[in-house]
C-alpha cells in the first residue's frame, strides 16, 4: 500500500552569524550549508493500517508527510503509494488521498463552511448523491451541523479541525495523512476526533499515517509504531514490541508517613541504579516511583521498600508509553 | 471539459464572494487608484500650463488627459496581484494546502482573480467609460465613442489581463528563491509601470527606445488596448498589435508552466 524506501531529504540552509554585524555580513555574503532533514527512511504500511508516526520536534516528521503528499520532491530515496509516485503524477495521486495539516487550514477563509464542501466536492468529481450520503455521515461523526453556514474565520479551533478531517474525507480517500490532529484541542474534542478516525478507518478500511505529538492518540489508534529522530528510523513495530524492547519501566506507588522518602529509601544507592532508571516524585504523603525492572526485579524493589519505610498502602504498575518515549526522546537512541 | 469548467466556476465565485465580503477594503483601494489618477491629472496639466507649447510630443492637453482616464480604465482591468499573492502563499506555506489538491495551480489564481475581476469591472465599467467620454466631448464638443473600437478595446483587454496574470505568476515563483517578495515587487511595478506607458506615453521615449518597448510585452499591457480604443491603432497596424499580445499570452503561459515545473521540484515549505 504505502512503501517507503531510503527516502532522503537535504536543504540548503543560509547561516546567518549572531549579532548586527553578523546580519550585515550574511547580507552580502550569505554562507549556507546542507542540512539533511530527512536520513534514509524507509518503511511499509499496509491497507487498512493506522500507523502512528512520532519523533521529538524537529526529527524529520513534517518532510517525510510533504514528501509523501506531494508538496516536496525527495532529494533521494522513493515513495509509492497505491503504486504511484507522489511527485510525478501530482493530480491523479492527490485524488486518492486526504490531508489534514493540523497547523493550517485547506478550508476556505472568507466563505461559509459549506461553500469549502462545494468547491472541494466539484474538485474531486464527487457525484451528487454520495456527496449526500458522505455529508450526513462525516455530519454524524464530527458533528459539523451547528456551524456549517458560519464564515471558516469564525470558527474556533476545535471546530475548524473537525472541519478540516470532514473536507480531506469528503472522496473517501484510500489513504489519509494527519498530521498533528489534535494540537491544541480540548479533552472532548480530542476524544471525537480520535473516535471520528477509528470509525472511519473500521468503516473504510482507510491506511492513516498520524503524527502527533499526543501519546494517547498514540495509544488509543496506532496498530504500529514508527519513531524517528534526527531524520533516521529509530523504532518500528507495535506499542507491546515498543513496551518489551525498551525496558520494562513499572511504577511503584505508596503511602508513607515518612517525611523524605526518597532519601530514607536510598534505591540509588542500594541498587545502583543509572540516572534513567530511577526517578522518584514525592508529594505530601504519597510517593511515586519509577524504575527500570530489568535493572531490579519487582520482587526485590517491593521488598526493600517495605524493610525501608513505614509503608500504609503501596501498588505497582506499567508505566504507560509516555515514560518509554520520554525516555527513548532523551537517550536519542 | 465542463467538469474542469465546474471546479473553476467555483473558484470564480469564491473570488467574487471575497470582494463583497471585504467590501470597504475594495471601495477604499478603488479610491486610492482614483485619487493617484486625479494626482497624475493635475501633474500633466501643469507641464501643458508651464510649457509654451500647445502640444508636447504631438499629445495635445486634452489628448493627455484622456490618455490618463484611460490608462486608469486599462490598467484596472489589466491588474493582477499574482505575484504579491503568490508570493504570500510561498512565504507562510500555504502553498501547500493549494497542491494537496487535485487542481491545476495557476487556474485558481487565476479564476479566483477573475471573479474579483468581474465584480470591479462590472462596478466600474460603466461610469469610468462615461467620464472618459464626458471628458473628451467636453474638449472636442463632440461624441468620440465608437463601438467597434470598444469592442476591439475590450478584446484587448482580455489579452493583456492574460500576459500580466502569466507574467505575474512566472515572476511570484522567484520567491521560491528568494523567500519574500515584497521588495522585488515593488522594483517590478515601477519597471512595469514605466515599459508599459502607465506613467508617460511610450511615445514620448527616443524613437529607438520606443520601438523596443512596444515589442516587450509590457506595452500590451495598457498602451495596446488604449491606442484601441483612441482608434489610433487601425486596420493591419491594429492586427498586428492583437497578433502580437496573442503572440505573448502564449510565451507567458508556456513560461508559468515551465517555471511551475522547475520550482515545485525545489520547493521548501516554510514555517512547520
Amino acid at each position: 500500500m504505502i512503501k517507503v524506501e531510503n527516502l532522503r531529504k537535504e536543504f540548503k540552509k543560509t547561516v546567518k552569524e549572531p549579532g548586527l554585524a553578523g546580519s550585515f555580513k550574511s547580507l552580502f555574503h550569505p554562507k549556507s550549508e546542507r542540512v539533511v532533514a530527512v536520513n534514509d527512511i524507509s518503511f511499509h504500511v499496509p491497507k487498512g493500517e493506522i500507523l502512528g508516526f512520532i519523533g521529538p520536534n524537529g526529527a524529520g516528521k513534517s518532510t517525510v508527510i510533504k514528501m509523501l503528499t506531494g508538496i516536496l520532491t525527495p532529494t533521494s530515496g522513493t515513495c509509492t503509494i497505491n503504486g504511484k509516485n507522489p511527485t510525478e503524477n501530482r493530480k491523479s495521486y492527490v485524488k486518492e488521498i486526504g490531508v489534514v495539516f493540523g497547523q493550517r487550514t485547506q478550508l476556505w477563509w472568507d466563505l461559509p463552511l459549506r461553500e469549502t464542501y462545494g468547491v472541494l466536492k466539484e474538485m474531486y468529481e464527487v457525484p451528487d448523491d454520495s456527496y449526500k450520503e458522505r455529508m450526513s455521515f462525516l455530519n454524524e461523526v464530527l458533528e459539523l451541523e451547528a456551524f456549517i453556514t458560519s464564515p471558516v474565520r469564525t470558527l474556533s479551533l476545535g471546530q475548524r479541525m473537525r472541519a478540516d478531517i470532514a473536507a480531506s474525507l469528503l472522496h473517501s480517500p484510500k489513504v489519509l495523512f494527519l498530521d498533528e490532529p489534535t494540537i491544541g484541542l480540548d479533552v472532548v474534542v480530542k476524544d471525537n476526533i480520535r473516535k471520528a478516525i477509528a470509525q472511519i478507518n473500521e468503516r473504510e478500511q482507510t491506511t492513516v499515517i498520524l503524527t502527533t505529538h499526543d501519546l494517547a492518540d498514540i495509544e488509543l489508534l496506532a496498530d504500529r509504531i514508527v519513531m524517528i529522530d534526527k531524520g533516521s528510523n529509530v523504532f518500528d513495530g507495535t506499542i507491546s514490541e515498543l513496551k518489551s524492547r525498551y525496558g520494562r519501566i513499572r511504577e511503584l506507588h505508596l503511602e508513607t508517613n515518612t517525611k523524605n522518602a526518597e532519601k530514607a529509601l536510598g534505591y540509588r544507592e542500594h541498587f545502583h541504579f543509572s540516572d534513567d532508571d530511577l526517578k522518584v516524585e514525592q508529594e505530601g504523603s504519597s510517593v511515586k516511583v519509577r524504575f527500570n525492572s530489568d535493572t531490579v526485579s519487582v520482587s526485590d524493589m517491593l521488598a526493600y521498600t517495605l524493610k525501608m519505610v513505614n509503608v500504609k498502602d503501596i501498588s505497582v504498575k506499567d508505566a504507560d508509553i509516555e515514560e518509554i518515549i520520554r525516555r527513548l526522546y532523551r537517550q536519542g537512541v | 471539459m465542463t467538469k474542469k469548467l465546474r471546479i473553476y466556476r467555483a473558484f470564480l465565485s469564491a473570488g467574487m464572494q471575497e470582494v463583497s465580503t471585504y467590501r470597504v477594503n475594495w471601495i477604499f483601494y478603488m479610491a486610492g487608484n482614483v485619487m493617484a489618477c486625479f494626482v497624475s491629472y493635475f501633474i500633466w496639466k501643469a507641464v501643458f500650463l508651464s510649457g509654451n507649447n500647445n502640444s508636447l510630443n504631438g499629445f495635445t492637453m486634452s489628448q493627455m488627459i484622456v490618455y490618463i482616464f484611460l490608462m486608469f480604465l486599462t490598467s484596472t482591468m489589466t491588474s493582477s496581484g499574482g505575484t504579491y499573492d503568490i508570493g504570500e502563499e510561498i512565504r507562510d506555506g500555504t502553498i501547500a494546502m493549494r497542491m494537496i489538491k487535485p487542481i491545476s495551480y495557476n487556474a485558481t489564481f487565476l479564476f479566483q482573480e477573475l471573479g474579483n475581476k468581474i465584480m470591479t469591472i462590472c462596478l466600474l465599467i460603466i461610469p469610468m467609460v462615461i467620464g472618459v467620454e464626458a471628458v473628451r466631448y467636453n474638449f472636442t464638443g463632440e461624441v468620440q465613442f465608437e463601438i467597434t473600437n470598444f469592442l476591439i478595446y475590450v478584446v484587448s483587454c482580455v489579452f493583456a489581463y492574460l500576459i500580466n496574470f502569466f507574467f505575474n505568476i512566472s515572476f511570484g515563483f522567484i520567491a521560491f528563491v528568494i523567500k519574500y517578495l515584497w521588495g522585488a515587487n515593488m522594483m517590478k511595478n515601477c519597471i512595469v509601470g514605466f515599459l508599459s506607458g502607465t506613467v508617460i506615453p511610450l511615445s514620448f521615449l527616443p524613437s529607438g527606445l520606443e520601438k523596443i518597448c512596444l515589442l516587450l510585452p509590457f506595452a500590451s499591457l495598457n498602451y495596446t488596448p488604449v491606442m484601441i480604443y483612441l482608434g489610433i491603432y487601425k486596420g493591419s497596424t491594429l492586427l498586428y498589435y492583437l497578433g502580437l499580445q496573442l503572440f505573448w499570452v502564449l510565451v507567458l503561459w508556456g513560461l508559468s508552466k515551465l517555471i511551475w515545473k522547475i520550482s515545485t521540484k525545489h520547493l521548501t515549505v516554510q514555517g512547520g
